[in-house]
């Protein structure tokens, strides 16, 4: 959730009452897409960077060899014409043989080795290699357009991975002369994506324009917008100034209390998108903080995720498209199935279950949260209300951290979101392996589940463990999940804006009414 | 004179050192480094890699000796955040902010002064209440109210000004103005209690005696008097404006000194902070150094050293 500004949302939508209003018509006249960030852009390599807003400005300029369909989750070509497993352990990839670089130039295979066998070297010390070097062992250029990726142990995720994270650049990018540069990409990457980059001040301004060489029925479409400026404009409050002046025609991430004072005027439009994000409550089921602790007994654990109005917090504190969530998942994400153990709100019925584990009084529960300070208050009335004494320590994230490596936290308040990957994979893996210091379950079977549907290429077969570990979770009650989020946008009433399943903005496929 | 100027210059020193010290150790006690360039979503594994790259693991009085023999060479190291020289990330705002600094100090000039003596000359008259309700109303607006309101009147209302950006001299209007008014009270006041007192003196008495009247006594006899105390809360106010745009510059998307010291304290970025906190202090002194020579220069019965 972003930083609200209530005083000042007020107060603007107060004085654009008086404001004259004119549509914004700058862009649309001169067919050039206006974008404001909050956050600062101080490089342009996805593969060495690792925000949403470099992940947005990233697929503009670059493309991946292979794309996912935000819709069906189904891997499309993009890059790549196709791929076969010639065996377990080796990918071979065609590739498009009309494809070229924003400076003309080709695109080959011997530019797609380079490049993801740069990426999984220690040296590059790369953002995007981290993704790929615990599965992938080497990349060969066998002809022209075709690429074989051998595999250092099964991975059924390698297509995913080909089509998310690693961004193509031109053989021989990151070492000039010899010489290892890592941010030979940073200010103006030689991309493959629909957009080139016209000019690039960090910090401040970044424009783009269409590539005309753009390869014809590339799942990104043919972009309708010529030219996209991205300004970088702090304040949340200026930003809607230069909305509805015309100066911006697309507003990211915008608090939800701004999105709404702004909706009723005729100067914008307020979207609310999916975003992967899912916030819960980690508890410490293994009694590592405490061996006979009521968080031990699975039915105080079902007690808690009965006490929480989980569908008030989604509604009123988060907003937007946002929704109660019964799963330690995304729905959205692939294997995360809803038809599972869902403990509806109902107080009485938590404190029914405090008794029958032995604790009709309730009991002293440490609550520890980072962020979303409403939430996290409202997560400890609730509970209050069910009887238990919760302590809310409300910390740093840092702090958090240390505490969960020690072992030292019985309960959590934790958001995640997944890279905006839609699969369950994104989020289970991290929160449930049985290596990871999130893991509060202390169950071996459920990290064995976990690591299975890692080591499984059968997509059927993932879906039946990722079935059985979620049924699990939920059974057990090993977490209260409690909504999944939404990213507001305000966007120019001229601008036809399409909003994706999967939350990523995709300015590519903005167009004028 | 000479030694008055390396005695405040080694205090100059010395306030920077403390500074620094101070700042190091509050951003390596109060935040984690490591998580913070790790990111939300980061892995232990992850933090845990960053803290060794970097070198957070070690003990925090090394890092600062070291940062500090860096400093001593001219190196003011390598901003994490921003993965380039923190001299250079300097270099290249330094000239924004000092551009709006002085902008602001010219706002505050031509504001405050005409309306103080305006105020001293007509004591209890509807322009002295005026000028008061003017410095209250200033005082009492935060700047990023202010520059909202500016905003909304000369960037939608009547558009005639931009208001995001820096690259014309257009883009510094209104934020001069809105960092430029908040020294306006201060200043406005200092003026006319400064003015009254003088014309109340007797030399100014004689000068009126021999004929001065208006324009030509206030400007060639009571404000080189007057205007004494104002100069050194205008030096003050300079240094305070080089270290107090961070609001400012957020508001108006300007890319100078201030912004970066938000964005530094945000993510931790402990080697431009410190390099920041540096300069600010360092210019902090030297405006007040500068204060006392000016002071000395406009009246001769000052005498340092």
């Amino acid at each position: 959730m972003t930083k609200a500004y209530p005083f000042r949302a007020i107060a603007l939508a107060a004085l654009m009452s008086v404001a004259p209003m004119s549509t914004a018509l700058a862009g649309k006249a001169d067919n050039t897409l206006n974008v404001s960030f909050s956050e600062e852009i101080l490089e342009l390599d996805y593969n060495y960077t690792t925000k949403r807003e470099y992940i947005i400005i990233s697929d503009l300029i670059d493309d991946t060899l292979f794309s996912v369909d935000p819709e069906t989750n189904e891997y499309l070509p993009a890059l790549a014409s196709g791929y076969e497993y010639i065996d377990d352990r080796t990918i071979e990839v065609t590739l498009r043989d009309d494809i070229t670089f924003h400076n003309g130039q080709k695109l080959t295979a011997a530019d797609v080795a380079y490049t993801y066998n740069w990426m999984i070297d220690p040296e590059s010390e790369s953002n995007a290699g981290a993704t790929h070097e615990s599965w992938l062992e080497s990349v060969e250029a066998v002809d022209e357009l075709t690429v074989r990726f051998h595999l250092l142990n099964d991975y059924p995720l390698a297509i995913r991975d080909l089509a998310s994270r690693v961004r193509i650049r031109p053989e021989n990018t990151y070492h000039v002369n010899g010489e290892v540069v890592r941010n030979a990409a940073a200010l103006e990457p030689v991309g493959l994506g629909p957009y080139k980059v016209a000019s690039f001040e960090p910090g401040q301004e970044l424009i783009l324009e269409r590539y005309e060489g753009y390869y014809a029925d590339s799942p990104k479409g043919d972009p309708a917008i010529e030219r996209i400026v991205i300004r970088t404009i702090p304040d949340i409050g200026t930003q809607q100034a230069e909305l509805m002046s015309g100066g911006v025609d697309w507003m990211y991430n915008v608090p939800l209390d701004v999105a709404q004072s702004m909706r009723a005027t005729p100067v914008a439009e307020h979207l609310s998108g999916p975003d992967l994000r899912v916030a819960f409550i980690v508890l410490d089921a293994a009694g590592y903080t405490d061996p006979e602790g009521p968080l031990t007994n699975q039915l105080v654990r079902q007690g808690m995720n009965h006490a929480i109005n989980k569908a008030d917090i989604a509604q009123y504190l988060v907003g937007g498209s946002a929704e109660a969530i019964h799963t330690p998942c995304h729905p959205a994400q692939f294997g995360c199935v809803t038809d599972i153990a869902n403990y509806e709100y109902n107080p009485e019925r938590a404190k029914e279950l405090f008794a029958e584990a032995g604790y009709p009084d309730g009991f002293p529960l440490d609550l520890w949260a980072y962020r979303e300070r409403p939430m996290a208050e409202a997560i400890a009335a609730d509970l209050e209300l069910a009887g238990v004494d919760v302590n809310l320590r409300y910390v740093q994230l840092e702090s958090l951290n240390q505490a969960r490596a020690n072992r030292d936290i019985p309960a959590y308040i934790g958001t995640w979101g997944s890279g905006g990957t839609a699969d369950t994979a994104a989020i289970a893996s991290i929160h449930f392996n049985e290596t990871t210091d999130r893991n509060l379950s202390g169950d071996a079977e459920l990290s064995r589940l976990v690591q299975a549907a890692e080591e499984t290429s059968d997509q059927d077969e993932r879906l039946a463990i990722y079935t059985e570990a979620v049924n699990l979770i939920a059974d057990q009650a090993y977490w209260v999940p409690i909504t999944s989020y939404s990213v507001n946008y305000l966007v120019s009433p001229d601008l036809d804006f399409p909003l994706s399943a999967d939350g990523l903005p995709r300015l590519y496929q903005a167009s004028w009414k | 004179m000479f030694r008055y100027i390396l005695q405040r210059g080694a205090l100059a020193l010395a306030v920077a050192l403390v500074v620094s010290f101070a700042t190091f150790m509050l951003l390596n006690f109060a935040s984690d480094p490591a998580s913070a360039i790790a990111g939300e979503d980061a892995t232990q594994e992850v933090v845990e890699r960053i803290r060794q790259a970097y070198g957070f693991d070690r003990p925090v009085l090394v890092r600062y000796f070291e940062w500090l023999g860096g400093v001593a060479q001219g190196n003011f190291g390598e901003s994490y955040y921003w993965n380039k020289a923190v001299g250079q990330l300097v270099l290249e705002r330094a000239p924004v902010t000092i551009t709006l600094a002085l902008s602001a100090l010219f706002v505050t000039i031509v504001i405050a002064i005409p309306l103080g003596a305006m105020a001293a000359l007509n004591p209890n008259s509807w322009a002295d209440r005026f000028a008061l309700t003017f410095a209250v109303s200033a005082q009492a607006m935060p700047n990023f109210w202010l520059g909202l309101l500016l905003i909304i009147l000369f960037g939608v209302m009547v558009p005639i000004l931009p208001i995001s950006g820096d690259s014309t001299w257009q883009h510094f209007v209104l934020p001069a103005f809105v960092l430029g008014s908040s020294s306006v009270p201060a200043v406005m006041r200092l003026t006319r209690t400064g003015l009254i007192e003088v014309m109340e003196s007797d030399y100014i008495r004689t000068a009126r005696s021999k004929g001065y009247r208006g324009l030509s006594l206030l400007t060639r006899h009571a404000m080189r008097n007057a205007l004494l105390p104002v100069v050194s809360v205008l030096a003050v106010q300079l240094g305070q404006k080089f270290g107090g745009s961070v609001i400012t510059e957020s508001v108006f998307a300007i890319n100078g000194l201030g912004r970066l010291a938000l964005q530094s304290i945000l993510g931790s970025d402990i080697p431009t902070v410190q390099m920041l906190i540096f300069i600010f202090a360092i210019t902090f002194v030297l405006m007040n150094l500068l204060a006392d020579l000016l002071n000395a220069a406009l009246d001769p019965r000052i005498r340092i050293g």
